[in-house]
């Protein structure tokens, strides 16, 4: 596993200590703002900076939800509310859609297979951003702009190629044996399906749900663009309206940030071990 | 033994003299259909299960087409006109390859087109490197790896608005972590302008992108290493390599389809950085840090050009499957040439 | 209650066709087994048999039905896979139960049959366990467990021991045999192992390259090969084959030497041939296994002995290639030690070069 299996102690350290240099570089700036998320905003803008924080406070996120008695925020509840309808919904359908894509993958041999796959794998190529753009034109046309319906049939289109693609990957890991045994024993390919095939690629199914989740509730260059009011605003488009219009109010943003955050985060200590096998096997096999 | 491919019995000989053919029938599939027949009808095929493949991909081949597909051929379209949002007639205003000669024409453009294709090449390859190295030591790590792990997924999972922010606050000349720790270490005396300046604005948007993504190529190369076999390794050491040439000759060639994939991917969302830069720059100062994705919605939305924008965005487009594309090509080869070594 | 029939069954994938004509009728009750090398076809039939892949053109006929447009479920067939094919994410029990819980079979009968079938195969201390916490023997008898319980027309075994070792594998084989014998079912059984082969089946029908090369009882396809093939094929140590030439009602090696043939053998003269004989019908004279009765003497040069206990081989250059020979009480023998060996006239095996096939009288 390792180029070298005799260390002496001073390079072993050196290894730590990089580790940790890099480790710190990754959680410090996040955490510096969850950090400033709870602290007022007096502490905050103070000048010398106040380094180890005196005052905890949960007014930052009363003041987004409107709850206190300072100025009124934006109507962060309801953005919350739009990005988890928004990305539950489009990441189910993309899930379910994407998993009867990748079994056709991964268990058939058909004419235009492999020029289909190479298809789904080019759309992804398209930038979101550029995508935006006829998206806008037309979503416009068809009167979906500024509509929940409008962005979950966009996120499904972007969630869709790469679910495609890992569950083709564990669907191939699942033998086909399994499948013609439960066949065998009297089911038809459908039971065989339900009762065998699906509860072994559960795992692989929910590190796709989590994928398909982050990418929506992430997302913010199509989102911007083809939401305008509260109706359908998620909460990165809230976030960028936020640090437009109160270019000072560092806490509330930052309050509003980690908002954005503690579901992502969440889901990923939840389901860490399959992110990565995802991302690997699916990839190098 | 990989698990698509069939047992043995699948290998056919096809009789020959000395040299006979061997052809892999490949039943990873359950069902293999011999070919339609001339007789058969639209709806009988519907009803075969020859059509189950089909069916099963038809919603998603309806979503993409319609939120892919017919999107980018709109936007063909647009960008050969002069469309413009306020005057919603001119969407069929055929002004030929006008729109393409202007972007070719324009400073503004070339600026942004160079600074994005030398903002994707700098962060790529730091990003391959540090994620190298991270992925390296963080291999000789025994206790608490899976913790590491897990840090180092954190970057993946925040949404690139919430990078750009971060940065933002943190790069902030006044009220910023990173000048408030330099003004209290004594290191300087005035703040120092990171989003304010030119060049020091392309060089935090950069080190936020390096920062966001650098994790994808340490995850990936991480689980590269521990897939790495001992053998070779050892009998590299027997044949007297030092750890340096091991490194050279033995890890780095297994390593390369890793990179490469985690190239690829990276390739593929590249645009993300429109969202980080968004948020931390907007394009400025001055359009100091315009790339081409800012510009593009700046022509699009804010002048209302939609015709010029989506002929810009076309550029991006290509721009993004070259990059994909260059680095798929170099993964497949990289497959082939190790065998399928895993 | 099933006989299983093939007629004229072919199998093609687009333009290739694999499994050429293959006719056969297996009786009730019968173990026979399909063997040959890689790619002859066999699995290929045996999923026939099973529906796992389309027929392109024949039938197959289980009972008395037709079963070519059946799916698997209807076919009333179970099968043993090669790599046991268990389900990972149930128990022994409900591996075992699956079938009957699809078919809806009332649970006290599930209950009876799958605690029969632990009986039979010696699973009661497994019966909670998952898959992945069995050995291999283990899990190869919870594959028969599951194809026993319900009591199916017609078993299939895809070379279900090729992943054990090779201890296990006779064991496992003999508990095959005796399961056989305790529950009178036909039984269609894969495998490229010749030794296999002798030992389970009733008849054992030998393919190559999609072809039926002969059926037969295991001790008339030792006896009588149809062809050089099924001669090499069957036999451990192989059939020695050597190129010869008729002169004068003698078979003449290229090193000149002359094996006389049985007359009335109907070879003509000049005719290339091969002649075959296994390892036991050539030993050191007083070391043979039929004695030395009408027997050839041939003074040959040993170049290797491999020693085996009981008995030894002895590899000597004959006709222009390397013969075994099987040496019975045997003593120690030293390469480079000239011996005199017999080569008994009664067990030879002539083929007609050209064709292969056998010469009889």
């Amino acid at each position: 596993m390792s180029a070298m299996t005799i260390e002496k102690p001073w390079q072993r350290w050196l290894i730590r200590l990089g580790v940790f240099i890099a480790m710190l570089i990754l959680t410090v700036p996040g955490l510096w703002v969850v950090l400033t998320a709870f602290r007022p905003n007096i502490e905050v803008l103070a000048r010398p900076a106040v380094w180890i924080p005196q005052q905890w406070t949960l007014d930052n996120f009363q003041r987004l939800f409107g709850l206190s008695s300072a100025q009124q925020g934006l109507p962060v509840a309801q953005y919350f509310i739009n990005s988890l309808v928004i990305s539950v919904t489009s990441t189910v359908v993309a899930v379910v859609i994407g998993m009867a894509g990748g079994y056709a993958f991964a268990r058939y041999r058909f004419r235009g297979k492999a020029t289909l796959f190479l298809a789904f794998m080019l759309s992804r190529t398209v930038p979101g951003v550029a995508l935006s753009l006829p998206l806008f034109i037309l979503w416009a046309r068809l009167g979906i702009i500024d509509t929940s319906f409008g962005l979950i049939l966009v996120y499904m289109a972007i969630n869709i190629p790469f679910t495609i693609w890992l569950t083709d990957g564990f669907f191939r890991q699942i033998p086909v044996d399994l499948s013609e045994a439960a066949q065998i024993d009297g089911c038809t390919p459908w039971q065989a399906f339900w009762k065998i095939e699906f509860p072994l690629a559960r795992s692989g199914l929910a590190s796709a749900g989590i994928f398909a989740f982050l990418t929506s509730w992430n997302e913010y260059a199509l989102a911007s663009q083809l939401t305008r009011t509260t109706a359908s605003k998620t909460m990165p488009v809230g976030l960028m309206d936020f640090t437009a219009q109160f270019t000072v109010d560092w806490t509330g943003m930052s309050a509003m940030a980690v908002l954005i955050i503690i579901p992502a985060l969440v889901l990923t200590f939840i389901v860490q071990k399959h992110l990565i096998a995802g991302l690997t096997f699916g990839g190098v096999k | 033994m990989d698990p698509g491919l069939r047992r043995d019995d699948s290998v056919l000989l096809i009789a020959g003299d000395s040299t006979s053919r061997r052809i892999r029938v490949l039943t990873t599939a359950t069902h293999t259909y011999s070919q339609p027949t001339a007789s058969e009808g639209i709806t009988a095929f519907f009803r075969s299960p020859r059509a189950v493949p089909y069916l099963l991909l038809l919603p998603a081949m309806i979503v993409i087409v319609a939120v892919v597909l017919v999107p980018l051929i709109v936007s063909f379209w647009t960008s050969f006109t002069n469309y413009n949002l306020t005057k919603p007639d001119t969407l069929f205003n055929f002004i030929g390859l006008r729109n393409y000669q202007r972007l070719l024409g324009n400073d503004e453009f070339w600026w942004a087109f160079g600074r994005t294709f030398l903002f994707v090449t700098i962060t790529l390859n730091l990003e391959m490197v540090l994620g190298l190295g991270l992925a390296l030591l963080v291999n000789k790590i025994t206790y608490g790896q899976r913790a590491l792990r897990t840090i180092m997924m954190f970057p993946m999972m925040f949404s690139p608005i919430l990078v750009g922010f971060q940065f933002k606050y943190i790069f902030n000349d006044s009220i910023g972590l990173v000048n408030n720790a330099l003004f209290d270490l004594g290191l300087i005396n005035q703040p120092i302008p990171w989003l304010v300046d030119g060049t020091l604005a392309n060089f935090s948007i950069i080190f936020a992108e390096i920062w966001m993504s650098t994790s994808i190529f340490a995850i990936l190369l991480l689980a590269g290493l521990m897939a790495l076999p001992k053998e070779p390794i050892e009998a590299a050491k027997v044949d007297g390599c030092n750890p340096w040439q091991v490194f050279r000759h033995i890890t780095l060639p297994f390593l390369m389809p890793f990179v490469y994939i985690a190239m690829t991917i990276r390739s593929l969302d590249v645009a993300r950085a429109y969202d980080m830069i968004r948020i931390m720059t907007n394009g400025g100062p001055a359009g100091r840090t315009e790339l081409i994705w800012t510009l593009m919605t700046r022509i699009g939305y804010q002048n209302s050009q939609m015709g010029a924008a989506n002929a810009m965005g076309y550029v991006s487009i290509i721009l993004s499957i070259v990059f994909t594309f260059y680095f798929y090509r170099k993964l497949t080869a990289a497959r082939t040439f190790m065998g399928g070594a895993q | 209650m099933a006989q299983v029939r093939l007629d004229k069954v072919r199998k093609s994938y687009g333009k290739l066709e694999t499994v050429h004509g293959i006719d056969l009728e297996i009786a009730h009750n019968e173990f026979v087994v399909l063997v040959g090398p890689s790619g002859c076809g066999k699995s290929t039939t045996l999923r026939m048999i099973a529906g796992l892949e389309d027929i392109s053109g024949g039938t197959i006929t289980i009972g008395d039905r037709v079963v070519n447009d059946l799916p698997p479920r209807a076919r009333n067939i179970s099968m043993v896979f090669q790599s046991y094919a268990l389900y990972p994410h149930m128990t022994v029990r409900d591996n075992l139960g699956f079938g009957l819980k699809i078919a809806r079979t009332d649970e006290a009968e599930i209950r009876r049959r799958v605690d029969e079938a632990a009986e039979i195969l010696g699973l009661g201390p497994y019966m909670d366990r998952l898959p992945a916490n069995l050995s291999g023997g283990q899990r190869q008898r919870v594959a028969m467990g599951r194809a026993i319980v319900r009591h199916p027309d017609v078993f299939l075994f895809d070379e279900p021991l090729s992943n054990l070792d090779a201890k296990l594998r006779g064991q496992v084989r003999v508990e095959i045999k005796k399961l056989h014998q305790r529950v009178q079912t036909t039984v269609i059984y894969v495998t490229h192992d010749q030794i296999e082969a002798m030992t389970l089946a009733d008849r054992i029908v030998i393919m190559r390259d999609g072809h039926i090369e002969q059926v037969g009882t295991p001790s008339e396809v030792f006896e009588n090969p149809v062809n050089t093939f099924v001669a090499g094929f069957i036999g451990s140590p192989p059939m020695n084959q050597l190129d010869a030439v008729v002169v004068g009602g003698r078979a003449r090696l290229s090193d000149g030497i002359e094996v006389p043939l049985p007359a009335g053998l109907p070879v003509s003269e000049g005719q290339a041939i091969v002649l075959g004989f296994r390892p036991e019908s050539f030993a050191p004279r007083g070391h043979s296994l039929h004695g030395d009765g009408q027997a050839l003497a041939v003074r040959s040069t040993v170049i290797i002995a491999e020693p085996l206990g009981t008995e030894t081989i002895l590899f000597v250059s004959l006709g222009g290639k390397d013969v075994q020979g099987k040496m019975l009480n045997p003593r120690v023998v030293a390469p480079g030690e000239e011996l005199d060996f017999t080569l008994d006239l009664t067990r030879l095996h002539v083929f007609d070069k050209a064709t292969g096939r056998s010469v009889r009288l």
